[in-house]
C-alpha cells in the first residue's frame, strides 16, 4: 500500500509533463523571489508570451477581483494586485484550460469559490481580498491534477461516489489513500506558493488543522460550502460536506452576515455564470 | 441591485453604481436613468456589465442556468446526509428562508 502511494505520489508530482504549464512560470518564480526585481521587469515577461498575457488580464478583469474598471496592461495588473496572485492565475488559467475536458464544471465551480471567497474577506473587514480570491481559484486544483494524471483512478472515484452515496473526497481516500487536499499540499510545494495560499488549499476541509493563516483555510471552507449549496458548476459533489461551526464563527460570521454576503453573491452571480475565460 | 450583461439594459433601467472607463474617469454617473443614447456610449468603451438598481433579470424563475426555485428544490436533496444534525439543520433553515425571501422579493419588484 505504501509502494502504491509513493507510485501515486510520484506519478501526480510528474506536473512538469503537464502540457499546459507555460515555460515563463518558472522564469517568474524566480524573478519573484529576486527582491530587485520590478513589476515592469515581471510584466515583459509574461508579454512574451501574449496568450498568456490575454489569458491573465481576462482573468483579471473577471468578476472573481471585479473592479470597477478595465485594467489593460500586464504592469498595472501586478501593481493592483501583486505578484503572488497574478502567478496563482498564471497556474489556474494554464492548469484549467484542459479542465472542461479532464472534470466538467470544476472550473466554474472553482470561479464561484474564488468570487464568494473574495466577498467573505471584504464583508469581514480583510485587507488583501484578492489573496482569498486566489486561494479559492486554486482550492482544487488537485482535484484536476488527480484527473488528468490517474485517469483511471479519477473514473473509479467518480463510480464510488455514486454508489455508496459519499462525497469525493471520501471517495478520493477509498480509492488513492489520500485527497485532493493531500495532493494541493504537495502542488503548493512544488510550485512554491506562499504560505496563506498552501494552507488555504491544504485544510479547506478541516481548517481546524491549520498552524497559522488558518483564516485562509476557513474563509475558502465557508465559500467552498455557499459554492456547492448554489451549485456553481460541478465540484464531484452533490452531497455538502459539513459547514464548520467552528470555523464559521470563529471567523466572526453570522447568519446575519451571510445573509449580506449572499446578497451580493447574487448581485454578481449572472457575470460569474457568463463568464468563460478563454 | 443587480449587475447585467449589457445586452440585458433598457432605456429607463438606473445606475446603482457608476460606470467608469479605463482611466478610472466616470462616464456615466450613478442614480442616472439611462436613455437610448447612452447605449452606443457604452458600448465604444467596451463596456459589458452594469450594475443597476432593482433586479431586472428574475432569478426566482431562472436566468442563465441559474433560478433560486431551483435552489429551494435542491435543499432537502444537499443536506440528505445531515438530517440529524442540529447546526446543519439551522444552516439548511437560513437557506430556505433566504431563498423564499428572495424568490417572492424578485416576484414583487417585477
Amino acid at each position: 500500500m505504501e509502494d502504491l502511494r509513493t507510485k501515486r505520489k510520484g506519478k501526480i508530482l510528474a506536473v512538469k509533463d503537464l502540457p499546459t504549464l507555460p515555460p515563463v512560470l518558472d522564469e517568474i518564480t524566480k524573478m519573484i523571489e529576486d527582491e530587485h526585481c520590478t513589476p515592469k521587469q515581471i510584466a515583459e515577461v509574461i508579454a512574451k508570451d501574449q496568450v498568456l498575457s490575454a489569458k491573465v488580464l481576462k482573468m483579471v478583469n473577471s468578476p472573481v477581483y471585479g473592479f470597477p474598471r478595465r485594467i489593460t496592461t500586464i504592469q498595472h495588473a501586478i501593481v493592483l494586485l501583486g505578484f503572488n496572485v497574478i502567478r496563482g492565475i498564471i497556474i489556474s488559467t494554464s492548469v484549467f484550460d484542459v479542465m472542461s475536458q479532464a472534470m466538467v464544471g470544476l472550473w466554474e465551480h472553482s470561479l464561484g469559490c474564488a468570487t464568494i471567497s473574495k466577498i467573505i474577506a471584504e464583508e469581514l473587514g480583510l485587507k488583501d481580498p484578492e489573496e482569498f480570491a486566489v486561494a479559492g481559484l486554486l482550492h482544487d486544483i488537485g482535484k484536476v491534477v488527480i484527473a488528468i494524471q490517474l485517469p483511471e483512478e479519477k473514473e473509479e472515484i467518480q463510480k464510488l461516489v455514486a454508489k455508496e452515496d459519499i462525497t469525493y473526497l471520501e471517495a478520493e481516500k477509498k480509492v488513492l489513500g489520500f485527497g485532493h487536499d493531500r495532493v494541493n499540499s504537495w502542488l503548493a510545494d512544488h510550485w512554491n506558493l506562499p504560505l496563506p495560499t498552501k494552507v488555504a488549499l491544504t485544510y479547506h476541509h478541516n481548517p481546524e488543522s491549520a498552524e497559522f493563516y488558518e483564516k485562509f483555510a476557513k474563509i475558502v471552507h465557508v465559500a467552498d460550502f455557499i459554492t456547492k449549496v448554489l451549485e456553481i458548476g460541478n465540484s464531484g459533489d452533490e452531497l455538502l460536506n459539513t459547514l464548520s461551526k467552528k470555523d464559521f464563527v470563529d471567523i466572526g460570521l453570522s447568519f446575519k452576515k451571510l445573509a449580506k454576503i449572499m446578497d451580493r453573491v447574487l448581485e454578481d452571480i449572472i457575470e460569474v455564470l457568463t463568464f468563460i475565460p478563454k | 441591485m443587480q449587475k447585467i450583461p449589457l445586452d440585458k439594459a433598457k432605456a429607463g433601467m438606473v445606475l446603482a453604481k457608476p460606470v467608469l472607463k479605463e482611466n478610472g474617469m466616470v462616464l456615466i454617473a450613478e442614480g442616472t436613468e439611462l436613455k437610448e443614447n447612452h447605449f452606443s456610449i457604452l458600448k465604444k468603451q467596451g463596456i459589458k456589465f452594469i450594475v443597476v438598481k432593482g433586479t431586472p433579470l428574475d432569478l426566482g424563475e431562472g436566468a442563465y442556468g441559474f433560478s433560486l426555485k431551483k435552489r429551494l428544490d435542491r435543499l432537502d436533496y444537499l443536506f440528505r446526509k445531515h438530517q440529524n444534525d442540529p447546526w446543519m439543520q439551522k444552516v439548511k433553515e437560513f437557506f430556505k428562508v433566504y431563498f423564499t425571501y428572495q424568490i417572492k422579493k424578485s416576484k414583487t419588484e417585477k
